[in-house]
């Protein structure tokens, strides 16, 4: 409320709240332009109203491999559906990821030792080249969630005492044990690697529904995982969890101080994330079929860590769409593939100058409990009473 | 009557530089208690081993009787002991109302939370008129008001300020020990940390001097206003 305005008497919890929308979305308006008015617009919507326009949303979100958009679409360089696969697959990493790095603003840089910890769990109980026991493709992932879970502990516990770069740096240390145990252990057949990753049932034998080269069932498995894992996400964002998270991010101290038990809500943050990488290495073994210790390298998890920081960190939709170009340019521009990672480089500096908190801000999500909070003290006290400047 | 506070022989190290070397004091229900001293004094290290943050190396501490010296940080704001972290600590990217918020975490009582909501804004009516605005882009007055009204949510019966008055208008300072003033008189208990001796004494009920991590001098806040060793190191009279 700037001071000049003078007193405004504020009729209703209603439109105080409309009031604090307008003013939030007018003090940032000159950085954000569009996007904040279309955040502005969201908000106003009613809940039944969101859901409606969501569902959309999802409904093309399914579409997408069959409608094939011309211009889009990454063919002929690759196969459509595959990419589509691959957006999404990323988009759900991202999603993880954001939890530990968005959230918690835990600055993780080996990301990518969980999700190689998750297929390499679905690959070696599944593969016919294991020497591991044996289980349905579609039990594997569980247990690959519950193993990089249960990683994540054995990790965060030790470390999560450490801050900032102290805890990039073990993270990052833990990214390339997980490459090289994979490498040296026998077991995990380094280069060579796992053949034929099972995969969901359906289909015969001969011709399978989930197939290595048939990209579509996948993608829509991934993306049913990905509306799931929202869910869960958003519930927690918003739950008890979500504000120590945030208050974590923001000032560790004075979160202790506040009464939230930091090392343990860190810790949670550690192993939601790890389970969540988990899950998508075990769909990724499961779709291409061929696990290997290649391409579980430092320059993946940055990769991962980009789609995060260009998306937004902590917002899951900003991570989505993070996720979602982080996978879909290579993919489009085969020409450019060679210099992807030159290039999210120089979109990463681009970003960090004219948009420091991603394409889509943290910001739109912590309004909604700030409006909660204020309902929830508003009715008795719905005059913010403009006393004299006292500064 | 056992004091609602109590140090004892309490050591604080930061690997072997000692910051606190045996300090023993007790803070009485319905007090204000100041502690005084120049900077490296060991105020903020006594603040911080009172909440929580900082362990002891040895000796203990005592809330309510009860030794609390091994209990974690978030536990004691649940026993009500509270504070206002120096340099406000405020949650830069939360509004006023959500760092308020915050401050009620430990909390499960909606009625008490909202007849503190109030309290709050009663006491900082500056803090009602930016509901909406984020912790980080207020004036350091305002960030001051924020950090103590976030303390206040916990319902705290001991409430904790380090260096309130620090980077602030001298009209402004005024302002906030007459606040701390009323707050003490609704029944919080206070432990204020000061640089700003003339104000932090005249206020106090008690107060200690703290020099490199002894206490040298203790008395009642009137009785050190007028020690002449207090009043040269501290007060600039001389």
């Amino acid at each position: 409320m700037s001071t000049t305005d003078g007193p405004t008497l504020i009729p209703d919890a209603e439109s105080a709240k409309d009031q604090i929308d307008r003013e939030t979305a007018r003090g940032t308006h000159t950085k954000s332009g569009r996007l904040q008015v279309f955040g502005e617009w969201w908000n106003r919507r009613t809940r039944p109203q969101q859901w409606a326009l969501l569902l959309i949303v999802v409904a093309l979100a399914y579409m997408l491999p069959i409608i094939n958009p011309p211009i889009i679409t990454t063919e002929p360089g690759n196969d459509w559906p595959i990419a589509c696969f691959q957006m999404a697959l990323y988009a759900l990493v991202a999603v993880g990821l954001n939890v530990v790095v968005g959230y918690a603003g835990l600055l993780d840089l080996g990301y990518v030792a969980f999700f190689a910890v998750g297929s390499y769990t679905a690959a070696s109980l599944t593969s016919p080249d294991s020497t591991f026991l044996h289980i349905p493709y579609l039990w594997t992932v569980p247990v690959a969630m519950a193993v990089t879970m249960f990683f994540g502990v054995v990790l965060g516990v030790p470390t999560l005492r450490l801050r900032g770069d102290y805890l990039a740096i073990v993270t990052l240390g833990f990214g390339e044990i997980v490459r090289i145990l994979a490498t040296i252990i026998p077991a995990f057949k380094g280069q060579v690697g796992f053949q034929n990753v099972g995969h969901p049932p359906g289909g015969t034998a001969a011709n399978p529904i989930f197939s290595n080269s048939n990209g579509t069932p996948w993608y829509w498995l991934v993306l049913t995982i990905i509306i799931l894992v929202l869910l869960l996400v958003g519930n927690l964002e918003r739950s008890r969890v979500g504000r120590a998270w945030v208050a974590i991010r923001e000032d560790e101290d004075a979160a202790e101080i506040m009464g939230v038990p930091v090392f343990k809500y860190k810790v949670w943050a550690f192993a939601i994330g790890a389970a969540i990488g988990g899950l998508s290495g075990s769909l990724a073994a499961g779709q291409v079929g061929f696990v290997n210790n290649q391409k579980f390298d430092i320059v993946t998890s940055m990769l991962f860590l980009a789609a995060v920081v260009l998306g937004g960190a902590g917002n899951k939709v900003g991570a989505i769409i993070g996720g979602v170009i982080v996978a879909y340019l290579p993919l489009r521009f085969t020409a450019i593939a060679p210099y992807k990672y030159l290039i999210f480089g120089l979109a990463l500096v681009i970003i960090m100058i004219f948009r420091a908190r991603g394409i889509l801000s943290a910001r739109q999500k912590l309004l909604a409990y700030g409006s909660s909070s204020y309902e929830r003290v508003t009715p008795n006290n719905e005059q913010p009473n403009a006393s004299e400047p006292t500064a | 009557m056992t004091p609602l506070l109590e140090l004892k022989n309490v050591d604080v190290r930061y690997g072997r530089i000692e910051a606190i070397r045996d300090m023993s004091f007790a803070v009485n229900e319905g007090e204000i208690v100041s502690l005084i001293g120049a900077n490296g004094a060991g105020k903020s290290t006594t603040m911080k081993t009172i909440s929580g943050i900082l362990n002891p190396h040895s000796g203990s501490i005592h809330f309510e009787g009860e030794d609390i010296t091994k209990m974690k940080a978030h536990i004691r704001v649940v026993r009500g002991i509270s504070q206002a972290p120096e340099g406000r600590g405020v949650f830069p990217g939360m509004t006023v109302m959500e760092n308020l918020d915050m401050g009620s975490y430990g909390r499960k009582d909606r009625s008490g939370m909202k007849a503190d909501f109030e309290r709050v804004f009663a006491l900082f009516p500056r803090l009602a008129e930016r509901k909406s605005q984020m912790g980080g882009t207020m004036s350091g007055g305002e960030q001051q008001m924020l950090a103590i009204g976030r303390a206040l949510m916990s319902a705290p019966r001991m409430l904790l300020l380090d260096e309130p008055s620090m980077g602030l208008a001298p009209q402004f300072i005024k302002q906030i020990f007459s606040i701390i003033s009323e707050i003490n008189q609704q029944g919080t208990t206070i432990l204020l940390v000061e640089q700003n001796a003339n104000q932090a004494l005249a206020r106090a009920d008690r107060g200690f001097v703290l020099e490199t991590g002894s206490i040298t001098h203790r008395g009642t806040g009137k009785e050190l206003l007028t020690n002449p060793a207090v009043k040269e190191a501290y007060l600039g009279i001389g």
